[in-house]
């Protein structure tokens, strides 16, 4: 069962002759507990798919359903709610709102959805302590360095019961160390069962997922087949092609 | 990889003995080279003759009971080599350049398809060095390197195929029909 | 997926609830925190609206004399004077209310005067622990008296008569013991000599105060009063002016800080987008900015409470020696105080209302990428603005019109007059920043770009000079209403005398209770002009003390080394047709020995001229008549000249007299500033009228206070009374003060706004320094972008100011209205247009040399 699905999901821009089609028909399903990078170059309508998916825009054909439910039958402020409980994001370089700490911008999540303060700042330290950082909870964003923002924000999209995790370009301004340590956690997060989608045009990036969909001018063109043991590449990679 | 040079690395450190070079070759290159003995024994032996090692007794056969130190020439030889940056004044005779440049001139084969079914590959791999990654690399250090250089090396070609994908796309816009020429019309010169 | 305490998954509100909502007001809190400095310019027109609030109604509210001035703590008075004041009536008087009411407490005031000055003091008798007397009466040192020949004095009767306690003082008929020094908290103005009750023989005034609850006064008797019925005489409740002005400055601070609270939301659109991809609802959103407008409201009328306060208190001594009472220390209208303070808010509040509901409307991924739509084109035609401008100009003109210049009706008109000034400034600001882009199309790059940034970012820009626009609006205004009311030629106010100067009176003060002294415990100060006037009507009888006094101001003027100039009066007076304005000040006959004192030849008079002239602008004022004799003494037109219809036949009557200026002659509004010619003298027959009602004193150097004392005990012994320089300010400095403020409102708006467009742009900036702009280019950016805003906003300002004054005077006859218009204070405008944007400029050019910090450093949204 998976938990994210795009049925025919197209979205266009503009009307009449200036009409833009993001995207086309996109098929996507995402499974609890795994990590699917929708990689393709810039312009190829990758975060117009990731906005779609995350309820942040609506599509102009298609459905969406996350957990079982679809999104056109949601009001704004259902969609808002899904937000705060099911979906997180992780976006490129901007983050954190400035002016609350680290912390608190963990803990504004479930603030939002109703949850008094303090209960929600320990749940947001707990969050921040999973992914190493839970010293810096008090720090504010512009005290922080580029990997621990981003650690924060993925913190923040966890936190609570979030299930599925939106990232796009998560790595955009780091260095290869820090993009690593993203996406270790990125990963984290899967094996402990959210349904993650990263959108990157790297393919560093994207090797870290299970599933690999290319995407170009708007429409899914191809995916990669699920890796095979880890054991062979041995054998692959001691072949003549290699010995140079 | 010259197995030659990783030798005299490996001599650099003190007199070895030959099964001892081997295994430590094989744990210096994160277990992704694997070196038989016949392999190392030739090297060994070519390095002997070549005066850039010794052993301890020139006469006999070489064992696994003979060790084998560094000369100077070969100590020489070995920094040099060091800071020789290899040659990369010519493209290699890649072949992936060389189907993709083909896939232009066949007709009725979609060059995009080709640089696609490529950079799926690529990607596939790509997902096999992080997974080891994902594993190991906490532990090996060698190991996290040499899957880095993998991983970059694979890396530089998906984007070489991007890159391409999009020069073609953006050549198709501009100029239907597209005509290639001679390729290769220079040859770079090393800088010294 | 993190672990959660088992209360995280229950079920929750859909909207978040309390929680949700402090979360997002703390993260406003935090932003304003931090960034209060961007949104100074909003703070600052709600602290200087706030602030400037309090002290002006405070100022306005305690200017007026308490309400229970000359009632003490009664309710009711009632005032006897001159022969109603005596003994058997008030007796009777007394009696009757002490039936009626009870309680009855007596004042007798005997007016004196003191020696040698036309100063004058009451000798008041008085229980000092009267029933209803406590507020009327404070001791300052010493005691009251407790005998018969006890007398507590005021400072100012002390200071008069050298007195101090345990002196001897011949007062009231007998030697009395100056006990303590007294005043009245309600009127510091009230000079009194305190004696107890029955001291004083032959009273001027005698107030009752006694409580007659719940009763008509006028039911009680034709002369009680109660301080309800003195109120309604007085239609204007100060405290209802500053809470009408303050509504107005609200409204002005609230249009002016929407824009603002735009630029504000669109800067944060990134955040909030950020808020609402993580699940904040729209109306989470809206409260992010309310909340911000309610942060700044808040901070800003508690700033400006602060600043209010502070000012009042440094002011209130002062305010207290012209107001002439008492005023405690906190003694603010509280009410309007706190007004201003929730308007303030409310204001800020619904700023932010329209930026709120915009920007929940921006969809999240557009607010995301922030990179806002490029703004709606803001209305580039010019239109609209003229409408409003056009249609201010008509309501102010209806108000003006039906207003006829003397107050009531028509208020509702002018405030909505007013504030349709300032949308349609509003609305032309976008217009001018276009245009004024167009034009520099061909200027230098810096130039160019400056202006460029101000006409593509209207937003802010257009906000910014709307601000400055209104400032300098408000101070043309000031300097023109000011020009208007103080240029006015024959409302002319300025100092008595210079320094150098004395009059001396002719006859001395009159006797007790030939001044009319009411209500009680107010009491004007005696005017030269009363003075002239008393000493033209006994004069023929006393030719033997005319001499004897003129042998007086002689040896005065010669002991002062000055010289003694004969003033001459006769029964003239100049009034102005339609405005009901009359002349204020004495008229002097020019007499040879007048002129020569002045340095006039007889050859400067023009023959034909009735009067000469100081005042500036009196020849050109057209509608003048010149009245002389009076109801009693009828004269006949004279001189072969034509009699106007304006003039009332009561008189002798001669339109458009010939009015000669003539700067020689002095300025002071005691001083002979203007002068009938001997031949309109003649011509008029009025030889006769004429007769000396004192001299000049003209010295060279100014007289010091030791001076003036001599001067006046040498005029006590012989009748003569003396007049010295007062501290009236002049309309020069009056309009100049108005100016000035004016100004340093207008730049202080000007120098926010620009730090504003230009923090907007320091990333322009940066990239510009990182290719190589020399410290010449942003000097020039700075500079170009102030000095635009100042000239655009001056322009504009001045253009509203003129609208709104034309507009209200067009009614108020061509001569006063226009009249006054046509005084234009053009050193003053011209600091206003070119002098505020030059230093403005000349200020961005001196500021913005520094290089920008942290070239590389783009600080973190």
């Amino acid at each position: 069962m998976s938990f994210l699905e795009l049925r025919m999901v197209s979205k266009s821009y503009g009307a009449g002759a200036a009409e833009v089609e993001a995207i086309r028909d996109v098929d996507l399903s995402v499974e609890r507990g795994s990590l699917v990078a929708v990689m393709g170059p810039s312009g190829s309508g990758k975060s117009t798919l990731l906005t779609i998916a995350g309820s942040l825009e609506d599509p102009t054909r298609g459905e969406v359903v996350i957990g079982g439910r679809s999104l056109s039958v949601m009001s704004r402020n259902d969609k808002a709610r899904l937000r705060r409980r099911t979906v997180g994001y992780v976006f490129q370089d901007f983050n954190l709102l400035a002016g609350l700490t680290a912390g608190e911008n963990v803990a504004l999540p479930l603030e939002l959805d109703g949850v008094p303060a303090r209960r929600a700042r320990s749940a947001g330290v707990s969050a921040l302590e999973q992914l190493g950082i839970a010293e810096r909870a008090e720090r504010y964003p512009d005290e922080l360095s580029g990997g621990e923002r981003q650690r924060v924000a993925i913190a923040r999209a966890v936190v609570g019961e979030r299930s599925l995790l939106l990232a796009d370009e998560p790595s955009g301004a780091l260095d290869s160390t820090n993009s690593e340590a993203v996406m270790r956690m990125i990963l984290a997060a899967c094996r402990r069962g959210v349904a993650a989608v990263v959108v990157t045009h790297d393919a560093q990036l994207a090797s870290w997922a299970d599933r690999v969909v290319f995407i170009r001018d708007g429409r899914i063109v191809d995916q990669t087949v699920p890796p095979p043991a880890p054991e062979s590449l041995l054998e692959d990679v001691t072949g003549p092609s290699q010995q140079r | 990889m010259s197995v030659r040079h990783a030798l005299l690395a490996l001599l650099s450190e003190g007199p070895k003995y030959g099964l001892q070079l081997r295994q430590e070759f094989e744990e210096s290159t994160g277990e992704v080279w694997p070196l038989n003995v016949g392999q190392v024994y030739t090297t060994l032996q070519r390095l002997e003759r070549d005066e850039l090692i010794e052993s301890d007794d020139g006469e006999a056969e070489a064992g696994p009971q003979k060790a084998f130190r560094i000369t100077g020439a070969g100590r020489e030889e070995l920094e040099s080599w060091l800071s020789t940056p290899p040659d990369m004044t010519s493209p290699p005779r890649d072949e992936l350049v060389i189907k993709v440049l083909a896939a232009l001139r066949v007709p009725g084969v979609s060059v995009h398809d080709v640089i696609q079914a490529h950079r799926r590959y690529l990607v596939e791999l790509m997902q096999q060095w992080t997974r080891l990654k994902e594993d190991e690399a906490d532990f090996d250090l060698t190991f996290a390197l040499v899957g880095d250089a993998e991983l970059f090396r694979l890396d530089s070609v998906v984007r070489w195929l991007d890159a391409a994908d999009g020069r073609l796309k953006r050549a198709e816009l501009e100029a239907p029909g597209l005509k290639t020429g001679p390729i290769f019309r220079r040859r770079l010169v090393a800088p010294r | 997926m993190t672990t959660l305490p088992p209360a995280l998954a229950g079920d929750r509100p859909g909207d978040g609830g309390v929680p949700a909502r402090r979360a997002v007001v703390r993260w406003a809190w935090r932003l304003f925190r931090r960034e209060w400095r961007q949104q100074l310019l909003i703070l600052a027109l709600i602290t200087v609206a706030v602030g400037g609030t309090i002290v002006g109604s405070a100022v306005a509210a305690s200017t007026a004399p308490p309400r229970n001035a000359g009632f003490g703590t009664a309710e009711d008075a009632a005032t006897f004077t001159g022969a109603s004041a005596s003994r058997g009536r008030v007796a009777g008087e007394v009696a009757r209310l002490a039936r009626r009411f009870g309680r009855v407490e007596v004042i007798e005031d005997e007016t004196m005067s003191v020696p040698g000055s036309i100063e004058s003091f009451q000798l008041r008798a008085e229980d000092p622990h009267g029933p209803y007397i406590g507020p009327m009466l404070s001791l300052v040192a010493g005691r009251y008296p407790s005998g018969a020949g006890g007398v507590a004095v005021t400072r100012g009767v002390a200071s008069a008569f050298h007195l101090r306690i345990g002196d001897s003082w011949r007062v009231g008929g007998r030697v009395r013991r100056v006990v303590g020094i007294v005043e009245n908290p309600q009127s510091l103005l009230d000079e009194f000599a305190l004696v107890l009750p029955g001291q004083v023989t032959a009273p001027t005034q005698v107030t009752l105060l006694f409580d007659a609850p719940g009763l008509e006064p006028s039911s009680i008797g034709p002369t009680v009063a109660t301080p309800a019925s003195v109120a309604r005489s007085n239609p204007l409740d100060p405290e209802t002016i500053s809470l009408a002005a303050l509504v107005i400055g609200m409204l002005l601070v609230a249009l002016v800080s929407v824009g603002g609270f735009t630029v504000l939301a669109q800067r944060r659109l990134r955040a909030i987008g950020m808020l609402e991809s993580i699940g904040a609802t729209d109306r989470h959103v809206r409260l992010v900015v309310r909340a911000n407008g309610i942060v700044v409201g808040l901070a800003g009328a508690v700033a400006g409470f602060a600043i209010g306060l502070l000012a009042w208190l440094a002011y209130r001594p002062t305010l207290e020696q012209s107001a002439h009472h008492v005023i405690g220390l906190l003694e603010l209208p509280w009410d309007v105080v706190a007004a201003a303070m929730v308007l303030a808010v409310a204001a800020a509040y619904f700023a932010a209302s329209r930026p709120a509901r915009a920007v929940s409307r921006v969809p999240v991924v557009t607010a995301l990428s922030g990179r806002p739509a490029p703004p709606r084109q803001v209305h580039r035609s010019a239109l609209p603005g003229i409408a409003f401008l056009v249609a201010a100009f008509l309501l102010l003109g209806y108000a003006g019109g039906t207003n006829h210049g003397n107050g009531g009706g028509g208020v509702p008109e002018l405030v909505f007059g007013i504030v349709l000034l300032v949308p349609g400034l509003i609305l032309l600001a976008p217009f001018f920043l276009a245009l004024t882009a167009k034009l520099a199309r061909r200027a230098p790059i810096a130039a160019r770009l400056a202006l460029r940034d101000l006409a593509r970012y209207r937003a802010r820009s257009g906000s910014a000079l709307a601000a400055i626009s209104v400032g300098v609006l408000v101070a043309v205004i000031v300097a023109l209403a000011a020009a208007s009311r103080y240029g006015n030629v024959l409302d002319y106010a300025g100092p008595n005398l210079s320094s150098s100067q004395l009059v001396l009176y002719a006859d001395s003060p009159s006797p007790p209770g030939g001044i009319v002294v009411s209500p009680h415990g107010r009491h004007p100060r005696v005017e030269g002009k009363t003075r002239a006037a008393k000493a033209r009507a006994t004069r023929v009888a006393a030719g033997d003390l005319l001499a004897e006094e003129a042998k007086s101001a002689g040896e005065i003027a010669s002991a002062l080394g000055a010289r003694a100039i004969t003033l001459e009066t006769t029964d003239v007076n100049l009034a102005s047709a339609g405005s009901g304005r009359s002349w204020s000040g004495p008229i002097y006959v020019a007499t040879p020995r007048l002129l020569r004192a002045f340095g006039i030849k007889s050859s400067d008079v023009n023959p034909k001229a009735d009067f000469m002239s100081s005042r500036p602008g009196l020849s050109g004022v057209s509608g003048l008549y010149l009245l002389y004799g009076n109801a009693a003494n009828k004269f006949g037109p004279a001189g072969g000249r034509s009699v106007s219809s304006d003039c009332s036949p009561a008189t002798g009557c001669v339109a458009h007299p010939v009015i000669q200026e003539m700067t020689a002659l002095p300025g002071g509004t005691s001083a002979p500033n203007t002068v009938i010619t001997e031949n309109a003298v003649r011509e008029l027959h009025l030889q006769s009228q004429v007769s000396t009602a004192g001299w000049l004193v003209q010295g060279t150097q100014p007289f010091t206070a030791a001076q003036i004392e001599s001067a006046q005990l040498t005029a006590s012994t012989s009748h003569l009374a003396v007049e010295s320089k007062n501290d009236e300010p002049s309309s020069y400095a009056v309009i100049t003060w108005a100016t000035l403020f004016g100004i340093v409102l207008a730049l202080g708006v000007l120098a926010m706004s620009v730090g504003l467009v230009r923090s907007e742009t320091a990333s322009d900036l940066r990239t510009l320094t990182a290719t190589g702009a020399s410290s010449f280019t942003r000097r020039m950016l700075t500079a170009v972008t102030a000095g635009a805003l100042g000239c655009l906003g001056a322009l504009l300002g001045t253009v509203g100011g003129y609208i709104a004054l034309i507009g209200w005077l067009r009614d108020n006859s061509l001569n006063d209205g226009i009249g006054a218009l046509g005084h234009v204070p053009v050193a003053d405008l011209l600091l206003i247009v070119f002098g505020m944007p030059a230093f403005a400029a000349a200020v961005g050019w001196l500021l913005a040399g520094r290089e920008p910090p942290a070239v590389a450093h783009q600080p973190i949204e």
